[in-house]
């Protein structure tokens, strides 16, 4: 397996910010793992994210990811780097209002090349259960449905990695489980999966290694031995967490 | 109250560039619209005044000079004067002042006083001696002649001096640029300035009260069946002279109010687009300060204000200096009649102004701003800001078919999405683009007609013969020059026309003259005696019609006549006619042409010629190049296009920019999710631009039509207030390429305007956007 993030003493202050948001964080993540950054909120796990996804530039430290650093990268090309290697799935999905399921699906791939991507777009509808969608429009869906757009959105350039921040945070337990559900398919067909929870049991119970941030520093790194496992660990952990 | 004005501020602070957009365009609009107002209640008002204090004549009459001077005298009791001017005897004068010559109808009078058209002096004194002449003013600026001037009479074989001791302004007369003048000196010199076939008596007339048009007319034909037949040789009357005063002034008011209103709709559509803009995206403000307490009339209040501030700061700034700009337009017809020029403007009308264009500001504004106080604080607070649905999804469709890049077609798409708002910037964009199509159609209109009148292209010098020069030698003089390729000689004589109360100045014409340019609007030149072309001014009111015949009538005897075209001419706002100089002879075997348009062969020197031609009779000949150039209430017609068409297409730009920054911001999030997923910023950019561009496609592309249309109306107006039809040509000034172009060039504006609101979304900074969700 070879490393597709690389964060190397990473700190980040915010304008205005008292202490830093992250405060020294080296963390490196290797490829078709299913990492889980776990913590309190306002630890800074959404600061970590946005770093890897070279939305926000870190105070100090060094982003790599798939063996380019990001420091150096221009706004321009930086946004070509999120077009080609990230997916990013939001808490509250972001999808744009006024387009269609489909051409909300279509953006990335048309922000990348003129080559049409619809076939493609329909086909990941299809394998996210929701084909029926593709004409609707955001604001007629539900957050379970809105979450899978954005799922498929996030797909469609086919990314090294695929980042969600809170993904489950605005749904319902069902729906939730249902998302989660959906990346746990992916990582098993080799995608490369960060999540971002600040809850712990979806973080035991669907990633292989569950990161914890306290206060903008790693604080445990834990790997578990396999990602699919019993029921009885799932539910031992389960007691541990609610004790 | 204090509440809702410390709130407005507060976000008028907050919305610096809103309130500069509003700010430039009220400013724009109402000084555009003071400029019209001023003018509009001024330009009658300088004239009446200048006519009532200088008691100007309704009527003056020039009489046949075998006329008994007793009979004159007893015609305005015949007819009903109240008071009278004359019998004066005068004399057609020719003179020469440095190396020009010039034709004058010379009066013979004691004093610059009397009960009709007083003389008011502007320089120098009346004259005292036979050899002195007094000007007009007017005449003097024009051809520099100063004070002290010795000019050489010409006109008969003696060529006396005359020294210049006088300028006046005469109420009774055109300005120096549109019309011919009068000189005066003492009655004792006219008999040595004459010869018999120069000389007439003239009657200035004043009526009871205001005479319309048609009691002029009796006034007229009362006066004509008083004295033997053909005694009355021209006659002019105030209404005339008063739209010939009027004319430049009144296509400017007519221009600039036309105008003002396009800019008004361009500034209520801006100031609409804003506050709909502002409440939107106040939605959740409006709930929190409804729950804080403002009531419905505090919020829209509130909203009002925010426009109401900077539009009272733009009208305090744009009214005087609106005022300030029509002073120069006022100060030059004050000049033309003599009136001690003052400032002019009046407190109560720039108030009025104040008043209504705040006004228009504050309902335009509080018709939205109403939506925001009506709303109710729960579904302001939860109300989303961005539009939702398939809005603009037909439009993106389209753009998506013709394979435009993504961050085209979303940028077209949002350029619809408030169908509403696109609407009226497309409005604003359709106001700025037709008026510059005007502003660079009706110059050209201008200047076409300027040309046919000049003789631009037709030809090159004008020769003019004095009384003492026959016609032959100055056609043997101009024959022997081998450059000469072509001479047509114009003669004038009046004709009384049935239904038209003054004889008409008719042009008599010897020669190849259809070369001469003339605009012939239908029918066709003329190619044989008793044939004749007229303007539209003429043909309507002796109710004449292309075919007719019509028995005119010089010095009392009969002309037959047929109107075979009409043409473009504004001389006397369209009563002129026009016809072979064998038509005329036909009545006076005598009559010779006193003018000579001289054209010459390709490649001449025209001074050279000029030269030669002069100095093979110095004297008695004037010989000069034909000045093509633009008279000067043209230009400034020309110019006041200019500005107002800078002024609409910047209120255009302030349109879509307005537009475009309203949109940036409200879909800040959507592009902050756009950026998220891998949107460039110039991609942004280009989303912005695209939105921008399709505005102004479709106002530039609309605006062609109304530009054509507006275009070809004024031109009508124009041309009818001068008694004509627009000749065909002056419609068709544009070539297509142009027409093509023209849209386009507003596209490229539009999205250089794009650029600040697309800078400003491309830097949108994804992680605080989204973080503030
Ligand atoms: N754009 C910003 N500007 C200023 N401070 C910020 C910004 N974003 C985050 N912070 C601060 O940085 C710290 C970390 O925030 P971050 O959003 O990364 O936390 P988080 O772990 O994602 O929290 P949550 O679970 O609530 O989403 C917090 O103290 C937060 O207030
Ligand atoms: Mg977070």
């Amino acid at each position: 397996m070879s490393e597709l993030v690389r964060l190397t003493e990473i700190t980040k202050v915010y304008q205005g910010g008292v202490t830093g948001a992250l405060n020294g964080v080296s963390l490196t993540v290797e490829e078709g793992e299913f990492t889980a950054v776990m913590g309190p909120s306002g630890s800074g796990k959404t600061t970590l994210l946005n770093l890897v996804a070279g939305l926000d530039r870190p105070t100090s430290g060094s982003v790599t990811v798939a063996g380019s650093d990001l420091g150096p990268l221009g706004e321009t090309a930086l946004a070509r780097f999120r077009r080609d290697h990230i997916g990013f799935v939001f808490q509250f999905f972001h999808l744009l209002p006024n387009l269609t399921v489909l051409e909300n699906v279509l953006i990335p791939a048309q922000l990348k090349s003129r080559v049409s991507s619809e076939a493609a777009g329909r086909e990941l509808l299809a394998q996210l259960g929701i084909a029926e969608l593709a004409d609707r429009y955001p604001a007629k869906l539900s957050g379970g449905q809105q979450q899978r757009v954005s799922i498929a959105r996030a797909l469609i350039n086919r990314p090294t990695l695929l980042l969600a921040d809170e993904p489950t945070g605005a749904l319902d337990t069902r729906s939730g489980d249902e998302v989660m559900e959906l990346l746990r398919q992916l990582h098993r067909q080799g995608k490369t999966v960060l999540l971002v929870t600040h809850d712990a049991k979806l973080a035991t119970r669907y990633a292989a290694r569950v990161v914890s941030v306290m206060d903008g520093r790693i604080v445990d790194d834990a790997r578990l031995e396999t990602a699919d496992r019993e029921a009885s660990d799932v539910i031992k952990v389960r007691g541990e967490e609610t004790r | 109250m204090t509440a809702i004005l410390v709130k407005a501020i507060a976000d008028l602070r907050r919305r610096r560039v809103q309130a500069v957009v509003i700010f430039v365009t009220v400013l724009l609009s109402i000084g555009t619209g003071t400029m019209a107002v001023t003018l509009m209640s001024q330009t009658r008002d300088p004239y009446q005044t200048a006519f009532q204090a200088q008691k100007g004549a309704h009527l003056q009459v020039t009489f046949n000079p075998k006329t008994d001077p007793k009979l004159l005298a007893a015609t305005p009791a015949a007819i009903g004067a109240s008071a009278f001017g004359g019998p004066y005897l005068a004399t057609g004068l020719e003179f020469k002042y440095g190396d020009r010559k010039y034709y004058q109808n010379t009066f013979g009078r004691d004093t610059p006083g009397g009960a009709v058209e007083v003389l008011k002096i502007a320089g120098g004194r009346w004259p005292r001696a036979n050899d002195e002449i007094v000007l007009t003013r007017s005449f003097a600026e024009l051809n520099n002649v100063p004070l002290g001037a010795h000019l050489r009479v010409t006109s008969v074989p003696q060529t006396p001096m005359l020294t210049v001791v006088g300028e006046v302004i005469d109420i009774d007369e055109g300005s120096a640029d549109l019309s011919s003048q009068h000189a005066w000196v003492l009655p004792a010199a006219i008999p040595a300035l004459t010869t018999p076939d120069s000389r007439f008596y003239a009657m200035d007339y004043r009526f009871p009260g205001d005479p319309t048009s048609s009691q002029l007319a009796g006034y007229v034909d009362r006066l004509r069946a008083s004295l033997p037949p053909g005694s009355i040789s021209g006659s002019v009357n105030y209404l005339l002279i008063r739209s010939i005063f009027n004319i430049t002034n009144q296509i400017l008011t007519g221009v600039l109010s036309a105008f003002s209103v396009f800019a008004l709709v361009a500034t209520i559509a801006i100031v609409a687009v804003l506050v709909t803009g502002i409440v939107i995206s106040a939605y959740r403000e409006i709930g929190i300060m409804k729950a804080l307490g403002f009531t419905p009339a505090g919020v829209t209040g509130v909203f009002t204000l925010q426009i109401v501030i900077p539009a009272l700061a733009a009208c305090l700034l744009g009214i005087p200096a609106g005022t300030l700009v029509s002073q120069p337009l006022l100060a030059n017809s004050s000049h033309a009649l003599g009136l001690p020029y003052t400032p002019s403007f009046s407190i109560s009308l720039d108030l009025l102004i104040l008043v209504a264009g705040l006004l228009v500001v504050v309902v335009a504004a509080s018709l939205p701003a109403l939506r925001a106080g009506l709303l109710k604080p729960i579904t302001a607070i939860t109300n989303a800001t961005a539009p939702r649905g398939g809005s603009g999804r037909r439009v993106r469709r389209q753009a998506a078919r013709l394979g435009l890049p993504r961050p085209v077609i979303l940028g077209i798409g949002d350029a619809f999405a408030r169908p509403l708002r696109a609407v009226l910037t497309v409005v604003t964009v359709l106001i700025g683009v037709a008026t510059v199509v005007v502003a660079i159609g009706l110059p050209r209109s201008f200047l076409l007609i300027n040309n046919s009148e000049t003789g631009a292209g037709r030809y090159q010098v004008l020769v003019s013969r004095s009384d003492a020069y026959p016609d032959s030698e100055v056609m043997r003089i101009l024959n022997a020059q081998e450059e000469t390729a072509r001479v047509v000689a114009v003669g004038g004589q009046n004709v009384v026309i049935p239904g038209i109360s003054d004889p008409v100045n008719t042009r008599l014409l010897r020669g190849d003259s259809a070369q001469l340019g003339y605009m012939v609007i239908a029918g066709r030149w003329f190619t044989a005696p008793g044939e004749v072309l007229a303007p539209k001014g003429l043909l309507q009111e002796a109710h004449l019609k292309i075919g007719d015949q019509v028995t005119g009538s010089v010095n009392g005897e009969p002309l037959q006549l047929r109107v075979v075209g009409e043409v473009y001419d504004i001389s006397n706002l369209g009563r002129s006619l026009f016809m072979d100089l064998a038509t005329m002879a036909a009545v006076r075997p005598a009559i010779d042409p006193f003018t000579y348009y001289v054209t010459l062969k390709q490649g001449t020197d025209v001074n050279a010629y000029v030269g030669r031609v002069a100095a093979a009779q110095p004297d008695l000949i004037d010989v000069h190049a034909s000045d093509t150039s633009i008279i000067a209430p043209v230009k400034i017609i020309d110019s006041v296009l200019l500005v107002l068409a800078a002024v609409l297409a910047l209120i255009g730009v302030g349109g879509v920019f307005n537009t475009l920054l309203l949109n940036t911001r409200e879909r800040v999030h959507d592009t902050a999710t756009l950026k998220a997923v891998g949107m460039s910023p110039r991609q942004v950019i280009v989303m912005v631009a695209a939105a921008a561009g399709l505005l102004a496609l479709v106002g530039g592309l609309l605006a062609m039509p109304l530009g054509l249309i507006l275009h070809h109306m004024l031109n009508d107006v124009i041309s009818s207030s001068a008694g004509n039809d627009t000749p065909p040509g002056a419609y068709a000034v544009f070539n297509p390429l142009e027409l093509g172009v023209i849209p386009l060039l507003a596209v490229a504006v539009a999205m250089l305007a794009a650029l600040v609101p697309g800078r400003w979304a491309a830097r949108t900074n994804v992680v605080e956007v989204l973080h503030s969700e």
